[in-house]
């Protein structure tokens, strides 16, 4: 190791070292020649011997100068320099494998950055393969009591966490920020350092008042308290209520939801004041909490899951709430935490795999197009290469030109592709975002998405590369000398590139398919009938624990914003619910009744005041809406759907009609009054739900949040203000924000729009790349048999006949292409059938459509040199030949 | 006196064999290296004296001996080669396996 080093320092001090060697030597002449005169001859014969004497000198110069070069080095770096200079000659092609590479792989680099922070990515907290989750839902603060007390001997210590949003307006309009409520243990057990100042501990959880403090997150103290050094002990305003700041959390943390940053962390003993009337805490039927411990050293997660399950039984006594006889059934399961918890993951797991196989498969079709450039550049100089050998070099030199030359492109097309997979996939985050909140992953380059990246990029060196310079062995030196443009008989190196273009065209093809598939059922969702009319609303959430009411008093409050509201100059309707639609909220119930005994069919409800139906635009099909005898007191009265009428009043009008909603011992029974048309409930996708519809006015709890639906004329920001000037009036403190139901139809369809764009995208770029992958060796193989065209024609062959015999090879290789697609794409079919909607994944129009898109490229593609290939004058090409 | 480039004459590696010896009776600058080889070997070793140069690199490449710039009898500015530690443990390698080899062609020629 020691000598190769010092070959490559001298190698580096070269010219000086080649200096010192000659004065070294001129000095041993001139010692040489005072020996020489001293022993009698005179100087000029002395200086003449004494050098003489020396020899060769240049020689042992240069033999001196091979000492200090690593000989590989320098052909490496000749090879290079050649290799460089090749691709500078040919600019377009340079440019074009450049680009491709990098859309090839820069692709597969930014959608496995988002997969692996999404997926593998672990916490940047101390031991993360030490955590582990309590798995299947959330759970309720009494059972976390229960679990912390019950659980010493399987954790080393427990926590207990809950996303929240909070507002940090003083009033008005909300600033709202995302955060979470901690347990006083979270941070000590996850091993987080402060940044700045402390961090929330266990004396700061507790339920005597003094819980008003709070630790934001490192990027929200650059971004909105501009980094300022007096952050700790500030005081700001959380939901109304004064907090003061404590402490920064490190960089890097921002909290256990993966895809979302928690900005403002308070103790989870902060949730009464916050909350007030509405706090979760005490109630024993709240399922909103999530629990997260370290295991102890050597403790396995099995031995975990066995000790838990022992003390469930403890657990469950201590928290079960009054009259519930089936609590906490299913068996605690802990499940391995390292990787932190995302909803997210569930909604884009499936299609990120999906994704990522798409450009698995451009890059694949990207591969065989360069692999086919590179041949295809080969055979072109294979004068030039025979020459060469003719000369001297050695096959393997050549080769290693060769493939140097796809060394530097793979290596040019990554480093590109590293830069466009920065842009693109923090442009493709950015996208995930919608009205509930920001999308924030942390896209930094980690060793996964660097060696993804190396790995990928070797793998398309050697796919690409090897074919090309394995060509060169069929190179011989006396090629150069013959003159190789007389062949008739065609080249059989075709069929090799043939494959690859069988293959480019089967991937393009099952490309298309997905393309068509999702782009289908983007359409459908957009397409999703609401049942009501979302152009002219404006929805307004409003948080009702911001005003200064108690919970009792929140009817009349909701009564004196109606009012306020719909007197408002410029409104022309508006009204209230507990439930806005298509924003992923739900309330439902137990329809008991005459129908069903046994099964438990559930139903939709919402609460709603009178003129709901007429501000969505819903219609009335029979009975009456809500009235002003409907309120609490009254007999309790409902209004359906027609789903519901379907699916639990059959036969008869169901206007009159009675109905148990809840549980058999518990509920209500309801008169339906009145019957409207279907509208959609939750989700684009779930649809039509049965849905029942109360007076709001009879809702004796009302909840903390309650949506105002506006309808007015004129632009939305208009209607924002005089809105938001209108609530004002009726209490300054009111906190809420605009949303419309743009918005919330777009946070329905993100994943199946980032889908559509993508996989229409990416199937559009696989179809170019074969179609030119197609045209490139229909082009070649009508260059190379030009001879044999030129004696077809002159001996009678038609125009028409010369281009069926173009064709004829075109449509094998589309026939082997698209059948291989076809028999792909149908057992691919089968993996992404959770995406689509209204479609079935072997759609048989959509492969239809596939097909004829593909032969249509192709014919496309092979025309152009097909038509070359027609207009060869036989005589020019005989006089040639 | 035939004054030529012999090295190839030399079984190969013994030039740099012999170096190694010259210097390990004390540091050298190349001529002194020459003489040394010439006297010590009764005018029959011969090397081309330039030659001797490619040799003395290598043996610094391979750390076997450290060059330092000095005033030779002349005044003039020379190099001066000291063996090192690893290039006292090459000489006795080197030399082992030279005498070897020469008991090798001994012994072939030994025999009748």
């Amino acid at each position: 190791m020691r000598p190769l080093l010092r070959r490559l320092w001298f190698r580096l001090t070269e010219s000086r070292r080649d200096a010192d060697l000659r004065e070294e030597i001129e000095t041993h002449r001139q010692l040489r020649q005072a020996q020489l005169e001293r022993d009698g001859l005179s100087p000029a014969a002395a200086a003449d011997l004494s050098r003489r004497a020396l020899g060769n000198v240049t020689l042992a110069r240069e033999d001196a100068r091979d000492t200090w070069s690593a000989a590989w080095i320098e052909s490496a770096a000749q090879d290079l320099r050649i290799a460089l200079r090749g691709l500078r000659k040919s600019r377009t092609f340079t440019l074009v494998a450049v680009a491709t590479l990098a859309l090839g792989i820069g692709a597969n680099t930014a959608l496995f950055s988002i997969f692996n922070s999404l997926l593998l990515r672990q916490l940047p907290v101390r031991e993360p393969e030490r955590l582990a989750l309590l798995d299947r839902g959330s759970f309720t603060y009494p059972i976390w009591e229960a679990f912390e007390a019950n659980t010493g001997a399987v954790f080393d210590g427990a926590f207990a966490w809950a996303a929240g949003e909070f507002d940090l307006s003083p009033g008005g309009l909300t600033d709202p920020m995302p955060g979470a409520y901690v347990s006083g243990r979270f941070f000590d057990v996850l091993g987080v350092s402060p940044a700045l100042g402390r961090l929330i501990g266990p004396g700061d959880d507790r339920l005597d008042g003094n819980a008003g403090v709070a630790v934001i997150s490192y990027r929200a103290w650059r971004e909105r308290f501009d980094g300022a050094p007096t952050i700790v002990g500030t005081a700001i305003s959380v939901n109304r209520h004064p907090f003061t700041v404590v402490g920064v959390m490190p960089p890097g943390f921002a909290g256990l939801e993966v895809g979302r940053t928690a900005d403002v962390v308070i103790p989870m003993a902060a949730e009464p004041i916050l909350r007030g009337a509405d706090s979760a805490l005490r109630h024993r039927t709240a399922w909103w909490l999530q629990i997260m411990g370290r295991l102890k050293s050597g403790v396995t997660l099995t031995q975990a899951n066995a000790a838990l399950r022992a003390v469930q039984p403890a657990i469950r006594d201590a928290s079960k709430p009054e009259r519930e006889s089936h609590f906490l059934e299913e068996p605690f399961t802990l499940v391995p935490a390292a990787t932190g918890r995302s909803p997210l993951r569930r909604t884009f797991e499936t299609p990120l795999r999906a994704m990522l196989a798409t450009v698995g498969a451009v890059l694949l079709i990207a591969c065989a197009n360069l692999t086919n450039l590179l041949v295809g550049r080969a055979l072109a100089r294979r004068r030039e290469l025979s020459v060469r050998l003719a000369l001297g070099a050695s096959r393997w030199r050549m080769a290693r030109l060769l493939a140097f030359e796809t060394v530097v492109l793979v290596v040019g097309g990554a480093l590109l592709g590293l830069l466009f997979a920065r842009w693109s996939s923090a442009i493709l985050v950015q996208q995930l975002s919608t009205w509930r909140g920001a999308v924030m992953l942390d896209l930094t380059l980690d060793w996964r998405v660097l060696a993804f990246t190396i790995g990928i990029g070797a793998a398309t060196a050697i796919v690409a590369g090897l074919l090309p310079a394995f060509t060169v062995t069929g190179v011989a030196p006396g090629d150069a000398l013959k003159d190789s443009a007389r062949t008739i008989a065609g080249d059989r190196r075709l069929s090799l590139r043939g494959a690859l273009v069988v293959a480019q065209l089967a991937l393009s093809l099952l490309l298309v398919v997905g393309a068509g598939l999702f782009l289908r059922t983007f359409g459908a969702l957009t397409r999703v009938p609401l049942g009501f009319e979302p152009a002219p609303l404006s929805v307004v959430r409003i948080d009702l624990s911001s005003a200064g009411v108690s919970a009792d008093d929140r009817p009349a409050l909701l009564e004196r914003i109606h009012h306020a509201v719909s007197a408002a100059p410029g409104v022309q309707s508006s009204s209230l619910s507990v439930i806005t639609p298509i924003t992923g909220s739900g309330w439902n119930e137990y329809v008991g009744g005459a129908s069903d005994e046994g099964r438990r069919p559930q139903a939709w409800i919402n609460a709603v005041t009178p003129d709901w139906f007429a501000t969505m635009g819903i219609r009335q099909l029979a009975g009456r809406t809500f009235d002003r005898g409907d309120r609490v007191g009254g007999a309790p009265v409902a209004i359906v759907n027609e789903m519901f009428v379907g699916r639990f009043l059959p036969g008869g009008s169901p206007v009159g009609r009675r109905l148990h909603i809840g549980k058999p011992t518990d509920g209500t029974d309801y008169e339906i009054v009145g019957v409207v048309s279907d509208a959609v409930y939750k989700s684009l996708r779930e649809g039509v739900l049965p849905t029942m519809y109360l007076p709001l006015a009879q809702e004796k709890r009302i909840g903390q949040g309650i949506g105002l639906t506006v309808k007015a004329g004129g632009t939305r920001g208009a209607t924002d203000r005089v809105v938001a000037d209108a609530l004002h009036e009726v209490d300054p403190g009111l906190s809420f924000s605009f949303v419309d139901f743009d918005q919330f139809k777009q946070a329905g369809m993100t994943q199946e729009r980032l889908v559509a764009l993508l996989s229409a995208f990416f199937g559009g770029l696989a179809l170019l790349l074969a179609a030119v992958g197609l045209y490139g060796i229909v082009a070649h193989a009508v260059d190379v048999r030009r001879t044999e065209i030129g004696l077809r024609m002159a001996l009678g062959a038609g125009r028409t006949g010369i281009l069926w015999l173009v064709f004829r090879r075109v449509g094998v290789l589309l026939l082997l292409g698209l059948g291989a697609g076809l028999a792909l794409s149908l057992w691919a079919s089968r993996f992404v059938g959770s995406l689509l909607f209204q479609l079935e994944p072997r759609d048989a129009t959509t492969f239809a459509g596939a097909l004829v898109v593909l032969v249509a490229a192709s014919i496309l593609a092979a025309w152009l040199p097909a038509r070359r290939a027609s207009l060869v004058d036989p005589a020019t090409v005989l006089r040639e030949g | 006196m035939g004054l030529t480039n012999t090295p190839s004459d030399l079984l190969p590696g013994t030039l740099e064999l012999l170096i190694l010896k010259a210097l390990s009776h004390g540091p050298k600058h190349g001529y002194g290296i020459v003489e040394h080889l010439r006297l010590a070997s009764d005018d029959v070793l011969q090397v081309g004296e330039s030659a001797l140069y490619p040799a003395l690199q290598r043996i610094l490449v391979n750390g076997w001996a450290s060059a330092e710039w000095g005033a030779s009898e002349n005044n003039r500015r020379a190099r001066f080669y000291t063996l090192t530690a690893a290039g006292r443990r090459q000489l006795a390698a080197e030399r082992a396996e030279f005498e070897r080899m020469v008991g090798g062609i001994q012994g072939v020629l030994r025999t009748t």
